[in-house]
Order: C-alpha cells, then structure tokens, then sequence
C-alpha cells in the first residue's frame, strides 16, 4: 500500500481524535466529572464500545453521507476531512456546540462544488433536517425517561444506597451503549469521505471474523477516537456535564440514555430494516451531532424542572447549524483549488 | 465489569447496614433515656440506674464508631458523590443527640438531682416527649434512606412532640419556680429540665435541615 495513504488518511485521523476527545465526554462527562465513575474505565469502555458500533454499525450513515457526495479521490477526501477538523477547532474557539457532522457535510459539498458534482438536494435536505430533529427528539425522549425513572424510584422504594449503586452500574451501561451508538454514527464523518477512494482490502481475523475493506477502515477510525478518548477527553470529562443545568448522576443516566437513543434511531440499519419491514416510519441513517443531543435532552430535562430555556445556547446551535457547513465548504473549495493547481494534485475523477 | 459489580454490591450493602444499625443506636438511646429518667425518678442514684446510664454510654461508643465507619465508606469508596455532604451531616446531626441522651443521663447521675415528688409526673412526661421527638426524628431519617414519601410524615410528628415539649417545660418552670424550694434547688432544677427539652429541640432543627436535604434527593 502507497505510503501517501497514510498522510492523506492523517486529516480523517485528525478529525476522529477531535471526535474522540470532545464527544466521549458527552457519555461520560458527568459520571466521570461526579466521580460516579473512574476515567480510566470511561475510557476504556467509551474506546472498546465506539470501535465496536464503528466497525459493525457504521456502514448506515456513511451510506447516507456517500450519496450526499462521494469523495472518489484521496487528496479530495483528505481536504474534505482537513476542512471538517479546521472549521472544528473555529467552532471550538466560537463557543459553539460542535458538530463533527455538520463540518463533514460542508466539506462534502465543497469538494462537490469543485468538482462540478450535483449534490442530492433530497438527501441535504434530509440531513439538514436531522440536525434539527435531533436535539428536538433527544429532548422528548429525556422528558419521557424522566417520568420513568422518576415513577420507578417512586414507587419501587429504592433504598438511597442501592439507588447510588443501580445509577452507577446504570451509567457504566448507558455509557457503553452511547459509545456504541456514537462509533456506529459518527464513523462516517471521521472516515466516509475515505470510503470511496480508499485503496484498503478486506481481512480475515482468525477462521471467524472477515472485515470488509470498509470495516478496516472504520477500526482504523475508530482506534484514532480512542487515542482522542484516551489523550484529551479527560479535562473536559471532568467539566462537562454542569454547563447548562447542575444534574444529578441519575439525571445524567436520562441525558447520556437520551442521546445514545437518538444516536442509535439515526445509526441503526436492523431497526430501520425492521420498521420498513412492518410499514412503519423509519428513521433516515444520518450522522447527527451527540453535542447537540446531549444538549436536548438536558434542556428538556431543565424545561420539565421549571428551568428557563437557555435561548442563547439554542441560538448558538441554529448558528451552528449554518455556520458550521458554509465555512467547511468555502474552506474545502479554496483549499481544494490550491491543491489542485498549486501541488498538482488529483481531486477528483 | 462482574467484578465491578459485585465489588459494588458488597459495598453497598455493608453501608446500607452501617446506616441501618446507625439508626437503630439512636431509636435504643431514646428508649433507653426514657427508661432511665423513669428508674431515676424512682430510685435514684441506684444500681439499676448505673446499669442503664452504662448501656446508654455503650449505645453512644458504638453508633460514634458507626459513624466513622459510615464516613469512611462515604468518602474512601467515593459513594453517593452528589448527597455525600448531605449524609455526613444527617449522621452527624443523630450522633449529636445520642450525645445528648448521654450527657442528660450522665447529669443524672454525677449530680444527682433532689426531685420532689410533684415534679416526678411533669419530669417523666418531658423525658417520654424528647425521647419521642428523637425517636421519630431517627424514623425520619431512615426514611430519607428507604421511602422519601414517609420523611414528611415522621418530621409533622417531631414538631408536633417538639411543640408538646415545649409546654411541658414551660409549665414545669413555672412551677419549680413558684415553689418554695431554695433557690439553688430550682436552678438546679432549670438547668435538668433544660437539657432534656433541648433534645427536643435539637430534633426539631435537625428535622428542617432534614426537610431540605430531602427536597434536594427528590428527582
């Protein structure tokens, strides 16, 4: 395999060690952060389970993300990926909620407006959709899992220590089914723009397990939001999770359940397959931001509690919503000609 | 992860038993304080009082090493991170009235109080009323642990006992002091009565921090 790969695949890396280390702690931040659980097992249940819903569930999103663009060329796919990660770190600097999915679908559509492809206005309008629909429904789900949770300990008398004990067990659980759900959704954007172009072949492990080439590609992605969980998500794991309303671990549970839930709805092919199959409304694969998940699902937890709505951090996310693609394309469109013209290379075919 | 839980599991239920047998050490105390008024009031300064006045010292050694115990467990096994400080002041707050109940008896028994007898029935009846107050105080707290709907139940019946204690204490001094006993007599006898209605007392503040601690655990 051409060494060159490598760099070029270096963008996708980068993106996904970001994504590792801002969005492991939307899983575990307040468990971590309320000392409910030790780093060390967040980080090794968040690696273990991401890499695992990366590798088996990722292929569902990517495919919408590959209909919205498929980036055929490697130094394209590169760009694409490098723009999402730049535009990243800006949002980061603005105070905005990230959003790995928003900067990637910018960074499509900028290598689609270079190289003259048409972008699936069907399919953008689908994701844009998403986006919204996203907190929104994270929001509701919280809101329902709240008067679950809080029927259960009414009426089940939970001893206060037992309760302590169930919500950690509970955290340690929902956060390895939110780092399942995160991998088999966010993969695509860390490695989908690679999918297209990438010159990887399948492997067998053992006599039992055989991985496509693009299943190699997602453990690939996937390890890199390991070293991101492993690396730098510890400061923010221990800060998160009181920014917007002070939470119990318990309504942690409801907020990390909340947003692994949405996450999955959006990730998961079996479920959509199973849907479709009785004629019910399914769920469109999209990559979707679990920032802004998390986010909605604390919010409707805040409103339910007789909280203000906190209309500038919605704001900043509408924002986002905008922002976050347009500068990714104008980013990727400008680097691409450089690219292009300066270092002669190939971006597309 | 299965040795995490069972880990887990061992730990929770050695402290839920610490806490449980913590509880149990404040309702004996009450029952026994109120015992030992009773004998004293009888038979003074006698064998069976000294008998009574021990156990109530041993209640107080063993619930202060519960409450060490339970700190330990608190802080060493990082539980309940969120009501943590909650907790410790509750048991701080039970182990200062088995305090209480221990430094009433042991005032007992060092001074040695002449009581006449028509102080005996107002004396007894305030010593079953502080006794009542903390014991429900103590049905409170354990509440706060097991069944949060009860809290509500067990602090109306403190500041109900509390508010009977009261009345009961007020009359008592007016009357030591309308009487003619020598005056050290009577102060003597305002400083017993004193001490036993602050028990009382000191459920009932214990009671509203309680109150607020339970609006903080409710979801």
């Amino acid at each position: 395999m051409d060494i060159s790969f490598w760099f070029y695949l270096s963008s996708g890396l980068f993106l996904g060690w970001s994504l590792g280390a801002s969005d492991a702690a939307n899983i575990f931040g307040t468990a971590v952060g309320t000392k409910m659980v030790k780093f060390r097992t967040a980080a090794i249940i968040s690696s273990l389970f991401i890499t695992i819903g990366a590798v088996y569930a990722g292929s569902g999103a990517s495919q919408t993300l590959g209909a919205l663009g498929s980036v055929n060329a490697l130094a394209g796919a590169f760009m694409s990926a490098l723009a999402a990660a730049l535009t990243i770190y800006w949002t980061v600097k603005l105070s905005l909620p990230v959003s790995t999915s928003q900067a990637i679908v910018g960074g499509i559509i900028g290598w689609n407006l270079f190289a003259g492809k048409p972008t699936d206005i069907a399919v953008l309008g689908k994701i844009v959709g998403t986006w919204v629909f996203c907190p929104v429904l994270a929001g509701i789900i919280a809101v329902l899992l709240y008067y679950m949770v809080r029927f259960v300990i009414r009426h089940c008398h939970i001893t206060l220590i037992r309760q302590d004990c169930y919500t950690r067990i509970g955290l340690i659980l929902a956060g390895a089914f939110g780092a399942y759900a995160l991998g088999a959704n966010n993969i695509a954007n860390v490695m989908g723009v690679f999918v297209s172009s990438s010159p990887l072949q399948a492997v067998d492990i053992g006599s039992l397990l055989t991985l496509s080439p693009t299943q190699v590609l997602f453990l690939i992605g996937g390890i890199a939001i390991s070293v991101g969980v492993f690396t730098y998500s510890r400061g923010l794991m221990t800060t998160v999770g009181n920014g917007i309303i002070r939470m119990s671990p318990l309504m942690a549970w409801v907020a990390v359940v909340s947003q692994a839930l949405v996450l999955f709805l959006f990730a998961s092919q079996n479920l959509q397959h199973f849907l479709v199959s009785h004629n019910l409304p399914s769920f469109p694969l999209v990559p979707v931001s679990s920032s802004q998940a998390i986010i909605g699902a604390v919010m409707g937890i805040g409103i339910l509690k007789g909280c203000s709505i906190n209309w500038g951090l919605l704001g900043r996310i509408a924002v986002g919503w905008i922002l976050t693609p347009v500068a990714a394309a104008l980013l990727c469109y400008i680097s691409l000609f450089f690219l292009q013209n300066v270092f002669d290379l190939e971006v597309y075919r | 992860m299965f040795h995490l839980q069972l880990s887990l599991f061992s730990k929770t239920k050695t402290l839920e038993a610490d806490i449980d047998n913590f509880h149990n050490k404040l309702i004996n105390a009450s029952m026994t304080f109120g015992k030992a008024i009773d004998v004293y009031l009888r038979e003074g300064r006698s064998e069976n009082f000294k008998k009574i006045s021990r156990q109530i010292k041993k209640i107080e050694h063993e619930a202060d090493a519960l409450r060490r115990s339970i700190e330990n467990q608190l802080y060493g096994n990082n539980l309940l991170p969120d009501l943590r400080a909650d907790v410790l002041q509750l048991t701080e707050n039970l182990d200062r009235i088995i305090n209480k109940f221990d430094e009433a008896t042991y005032m007992f028994y060092v001074e040695q109080p002449e009581i006449p007898d028509e102080y005996h029935g107002n004396i007894r009846e305030l010593g079953r009323l502080s006794a009542e107050c903390a014991e429900n105080m103590g049905k409170a707290s354990r509440s706060f642990f097991r069944d949060l709907s009860s809290v509500r139940d067990y602090s109306q019946k403190v500041y109900f006992i509390e508010h009977e204690s009261d009345l009961c204490s007020r009359q008592l001094l007016e009357k030591v002091f309308d009487s003619k006993l020598p005056l050290a007599n009577k102060l003597q006898l305002k400083q017993f009565i004193n001490e036993i209605a602050d028990i009382a007392d000191t459920a009932e503040d214990f009671i509203d921090e309680l109150l607020i601690f339970t609006i903080k655990r409710s979801i």
